[in-house]
Formats: C-alpha cells, sequence, structure tokens
C-alpha cells in the first residue's frame, strides 16, 4: 500500500487551513442555497449553468484537497529538552550560506514562503540541513554549483 | 520628435481626472526632452556639458577655484575672457523650463493623491529654483500611486569627462499591480540574504527599498536615447542612506527590447541545443528577472567613495556589478525552492544575450558604451575561463562555468568598486574590454537585429 503524503504544519498553518475549509464550505452552501441556473437556454446550455457548475467544480476540488491535508497533517511540535541543538521542522536557523548571512524558519511545503523567511524542508537546503548541529558544514550539490552551508544558530519557540 | 519615445499604454484604469493628470505630465514629459538635446552638445559628441575645447585638466583647475564647475548640476561655459564659468542648468534653462513647472501645478491641481500632490508641486519649484534634493526626499517618501512620474536633472552616463553632470530625462508610466507584487516578492527573497562588507571599504546601507513595475507612456530626455529598462534612485548615496532608494522596471521598453533584441540575439547567436531548449515564455520571464535582479542589487553595492575614486570607470563596474550580482544571489533562491535550475539556466541565458545587446546599442549610441565595456568584460572573462566559446558561428555555452565565473567576477567588481585606485581600474579595463568577442558574430546579427541595419 502508498503510504500517503504528510503534510507538516505548525499551529498557525494548521488553523488557516481549517479556515480555509470552513469558508469554502459556506460558499458553497451560499451558491446552492438560492435557485441554481438552468441546464438549457432555449436550444443550447446555458452559459450560466457553465460558469457555475465550473465554480462548484473548483470549490469542490479545493474542499477535497484541504480535507486530505487535514486527514495527513502532522502538527510540527517542539523538540524534546535534547534535540534543541539540532535542526527539524519549526526550528529558526541562521546560517553562512557561501558566506553570506541568512535567517530562515524550516517549515513544511504548504506554509513555504522564501519571500517570509519561511523555506520548505523538501527544498535543497531544507533537506540538506535537517538533523545537522550546529557548527556543523554541509555541502549541498546543485546541478549548476555546489553551495556551502554553516549552521550558526538553532532556536525553536512556539509561533 | 527628437529625444522622446511614446508606447501605447493602457488608461482605462485610470479615472476621468487621472486621466486629464496623466495627460499633463506627458505633456510636461515631453518638453524636457530640448534642454537634453542641448546638454547633449551634438555637434561636439562627448563635449557634453563643457566646451569642447576645454580639457580635463583645465575643467580641473577651474574646479578648484570654482567648485561650481564640477557641480552636477551646472553647464560650463566660456566667458568673454575665454575663461570657464559655471551657469547652473535652471538659470540657463529659466525660459524653457517656466512652462513644465507651470504644467506640473496644473497636474498638481488635478491629483487627489495628496502625496502626489506635494511631489509635485515641490518637483515644479526644484526644476526654477535648482533645489532638486527636496524633490527627490518628496519623491521617495510618496507612497504608490497609479500613475508614476519622475522629472529632472537625473543620470550622469552624459557626462564622459567625470560622470557627475546629470542629464534632464522625464517618465510616465501607469503601475502594472501584477507585476509590482511579482517583483516586490522577489525583492524579500534576494533582500533576505546579508552581503558581507569588504573589510576597509566603505560600504553604504541602503535603509529602504521601494520597487514597483510600470507601464510606460512616455520617456524623454536622456531615458529616451538609452532605451532604460529600469532604475534604481537616488544616486546621491547620502539620500539613499537616509531615505532609501525607489526601483521602477520599465515593463514597456523591456518587452520591445526583449522582442526586437534579445530574442533575435538568442536564436542567431546560440548554439541549436540551447535554442530548443527554453520557450520564449520563460525567456521572455529571465529577461523580467535580468533587470529586477540588476536594479535590486544597485541598492547593494554602494561606496560612498567608489564614484570618487574610479571616476568615468564608475559605471564600467557599477553596471556590471550589479547585472552579476543579482544572478549570483539567484544560487541561494535555487536552494530555497524560489527559483528551479532551469529558470536560473535561463536568466545566465538572457545575461549573456543582453551582453551583445549593450554591445550593439553602443554602436549606434555612444553614450551607452559604459555597459558595452562592462558586457564585453564578462564575455571576455568567461571566454578566457572556458565557460563560452565560439563554434562554427555559434556560441556554446557551458552554464555550470559560467555561474561559477560569475560567482568569481562577482568577488573581483566588488574589490575595484569597494577598493580599488582609478590606475587600477584603468588595466583592469583594459585587459578585458576587447569587442572581438561580439564582433565575430556582427555579420550574422545585421540580419535580425533591425536597429543594427546601419551599423
Amino acid at each position: 500500500m502508498v503510504e500517503e503524503k504528510k503534510f507538516y504544519l505548525t499551529k498557525e498553518g494548521l488553523a488557516r487551513i481549517k479556515k480555509e475549509q470552513e469558508a469554502l464550505k459556506d460558499l458553497m452552501l451560499a451558491k446552492t442555497r438560492g435557485e441554481s441556473p438552468k441546464v438549457m437556454h432555449s436550444e443550447d446550455l446555458n452559459p450560466e449553468y457553465l460558469a457555475f457548475q465550473e465554480d462548484m467544480n473548483f470549490l469542490q476540488k479545493r474542499v477535497s484537497e484541504l480535507a486530505n491535508i487535514l486527514k495527513n497533517i502532522e502538527l510540527i511540535k517542539l523538540p524534546k529538552k535534547g534535540k534543541k541543538q539540532i535542526v527539524d521542522l519549526g526550528a529558526t536557523i541562521m546560517a553562512e550560506i557561501d558566506g553570506e548571512l541568512d535567517e530562515f524558519k524550516i517549515v513544511g511545503t504548504l506554509e513555504a514562503d522564501p519571500a517570509s523567511h519561511r523555506i520548505s524542508n523538501e527544498s535543497p537546503i531544507g533537506q540538506a540541513i535537517l538533523g545537522k548541529k550546529v557548527g556543523e558544514t554541509v555541502v549541498i550539490k546543485t546541478p549548476l554549483v555546489n553551495h556551502s552551508c554553516k549552521i550558526i544558530k538553532i532556536k525553536y519557540s512556539e509561533a | 520628435m527628437k529625444g522622446i519615445k511614446r508606447f501605447k499604454v493602457d488608461t482605462k484604469e485610470l479615472s476621468q481626472k487621472e486621466k486629464a493628470l496623466f495627460e499633463t505630465l506627458v505633456a510636461a514629459a515631453e518638453l524636457i526632452a530640448p534642454l537634453y538635446i542641448r546638454q547633449k552638445n551634438e555637434r561636439y559628441p562627448g563635449s557634453n556639458f563643457y566646451p569642447p575645447d576645454a580639457t580635463v585638466k583645465e575643467i580641473e583647475k577651474a574646479a578648484m577655484k570654482d567648485p561650481a564647475i564640477l557641480d552636477p548640476y551646472t553647464f560650463v561655459e566660456r566667458d568673454k575672457s575665454n575663461n570657464l564659468v559655471a551657469v547652473p542648468f535652471h538659470i540657463k534653462f529659466k525660459k524653457e523650463l517656466k512652462p513644465i513647472a507651470v504644467l506640473l501645478r496644473e497636474a498638481a491641481d488635478l491629483s487627489e493623491n495628496q502625496n502626489f500632490s506635494f511631489y509635485l508641486r515641490t518637483q515644479a519649484d526644484s526644476l526654477l529654483d535648482g533645489n532638486y534634493q527636496k524633490s527627490e526626499i518628496a519623491w521617495l517618501q510618496t507612497e504608490f500611486f497609479k500613475i508614476g512620474f519622475v522629472i529632472g536633472p537625473i543620470e550622469r552616463y552624459l557626462d564622459k569627462l567625470f560622470f557627475k553632470k546629470c542629464a534632464y530625462q522625464a517618465w510616465v508610466g501607469i503601475l502594472n499591480q501584477k507585476k509590482t507584487q511579482e517583483a516586490d516578492r522577489f525583492k524579500r527573497i534576494i533582500l533576505a540574504s546579508q552581503r558581507k562588507i569588504l573589510p576597509g571599504s566603505k560600504k553604504v546601507d541602503v535603509s529602504k527599498l521601494s520597487i514597483r513595475v510600470d507601464n510606460t507612456a512616455i520617456f524623454s530626455g536622456l531615458i529616451a536615447d538609452f532605451m532604460f529598462t529600469g532604475t534604481n534612485l537616488p544616486n546621491d548615496v547620502n539620500l539613499m542612506e537616509r531615505y532609501g532608494s525607489s526601483l521602477t522596471i520599465f515593463l514597456t521598453s523591456l518587452d520591445l527590447k526583449f522582442n526586437q533584441d534579445h530574442l533575435p540575439i538568442f536564436y542567431t547567436v546560440f548554439e541549436k541545443k540551447i535554442q530548443n531548449k527554453y520557450s520564449e515564455t520563460e525567456l521572455c520571464l529571465a529577461s523580467f528577472r535580468c533587470i529586477l535582479l540588476h536594479e535590486i542589487s544597485h541598492s547593494l553595492i554602494r561606496y560612498r567613495d567608489a564614484e570618487k575614486r574610479l571616476n568615468n570607470f564608475f559605471p564600467v563596474f557599477d553596471e556590471l556589478f550589479a547585472y552579476i550580482l543579482g544572478i549570483k544571489a539567484c544560487g541561494t533562491l535555487i536552494l530555497k525552492d524560489a527559483i528551479s535550475h532551469k529558470e536560473l539556466e535561463a536568466i545566465i541565458i538572457m545575461h549573456i544575450a543582453r551582453n551583445f545587446t549593450w554591445w550593439l546599442d553602443s554602436l549606434k549610441n555612444p553614450d551607452v558604451k559604459h555597459y558595452a565595456i562592462g558586457s564585453a568584460i564578462a564575455e571576455n572573462f568567461y571566454l578566457k575561463e572556458g565557460a563560452i566559446k565560439e563554434k562554427s558561428g555559434f556560441l556554446y555555452v557551458d552554464l555550470a562555468k559560467v555561474f561559477i565565473c560569475i560567482n568569481d567576477l562577482s568577488c573581483i567588481m566588488d574589490h575595484y568598486l569597494g577598493l580599488e585606485t582609478y590606475e587600477e581600474a584603468r588595466k583592469f579595463v583594459k585587459e578585458y574590454c576587447s569587442p572581438s568577442v561580439f564582433k565575430k558574430f556582427l555579420p550574422k546579427l545585421k540580419k535580425v537585429v533591425k536597429k543594427t541595419a546601419n551599423v
């Protein structure tokens, strides 16, 4: 049996997903509460019906996606005391990448946003530094060039 | 009309009043072009701002007595006794500037955005009294408005002798919201990393960096000649340090350059394997990112003393460094999954195509020579390191090697901009500036790039 993909989420990420799911369900309900457009208009398919159907399909697809995510989530928790010096999901890392200082948080793919310093655990750098400790240097191979990344600081916080 | 480029722009997002404001600003922009033409002194190419018979030594000597001679906002002329004298732009062009100021005040009355209105009035005053700093500050403190507008003596590229005097230019554009958001996101990713400071250098930290992407309606003055695809202002490092800098990407000219130059160059110069690998959509995005990375990088490479130290070589190093530093930063973007490998490859390819474009442009307009020299330095560096090679009339590129070269060249450029002397900069330029790397392709390029038809 193929194992379903796990989705790692912070508490706030989980709350956001739940909120989105509720909002979409409400929207679907609101759309179906009134009179739906008729399938046929004269002898042709009613364009309003087609648009309605397209919207509903889109909403349904997203609601299903969210349901699948919620079914397979794993909440990112603070590590145990002895493990706080190891990079894991939820850690905020200060690192020196090719001589430049960088600070970012390791999150699951759903919450990744490099513009907000949130880097996916599946990104090349995420994969390379998970499990590493302060002071360790890793070489990250990419098709164009190899990068070096030295972990300067690891920090865990609730948010 | 000479010194003016008009572009079709969609104004349907503007209200009636904003449309009137927009048209008034376009009219004001048009009036700046004749002043630029006079600054350019076409009768004596290269002697812009100075009497054609004045030597560098004579100008420097005169500037010791009267610093206004080398002030960014003065014209240098000869008086009756044949001595060099400085005439401020706002006095020399007083008659021509008055109607522009009137239009700016009319536009200010039409604007319902108080900040923008204040900026326009300050700008009108600046043109007439020569206090350009106050209008630059007002511009930097104006939050983004639907209409983008800049006017005044701004860029120094026309001063071939000292890289000091500012040429008139103006542009009017309409904010492209979607592209602006995309650019802002990219900017935030780039700025997440802190570049190491070169020990001993006088690095300037830019307090904030705002970014907008415009659909351009008009270029007037220097910008029409140079057809910029982006700009990062102010040029004054002290202002930038205190008030931040504002970056504008001109989507219209970028699209035009992409279709007229970059793409035809891509299909002419690069070997078939590369040609087949990237779609036009991928290359268009890469071209946009190239200029975006370039302009963002400008804010990261300011050194307090670089312009004075490197003098007329400053723009060569400054422009080239901005191009390659932006590409270098993409290495980290890949690590963070912010762009893909293929996207970085396309950026490198477009960077090389842009180098060809600058060289071709310089054949027609010698004023863009500093860009062409920078481009030649990069190409020769790649060639020397075996990262690119010409075979049977096509360019073969080892992308991994080019990327390593870009990293190495970035360190070299940083060193020259941050620390080196004028003499050392001159030697470096001399070693790497040969245009033969481009010339090999000229017969082929002539057929495809319209602009080179009369080369």
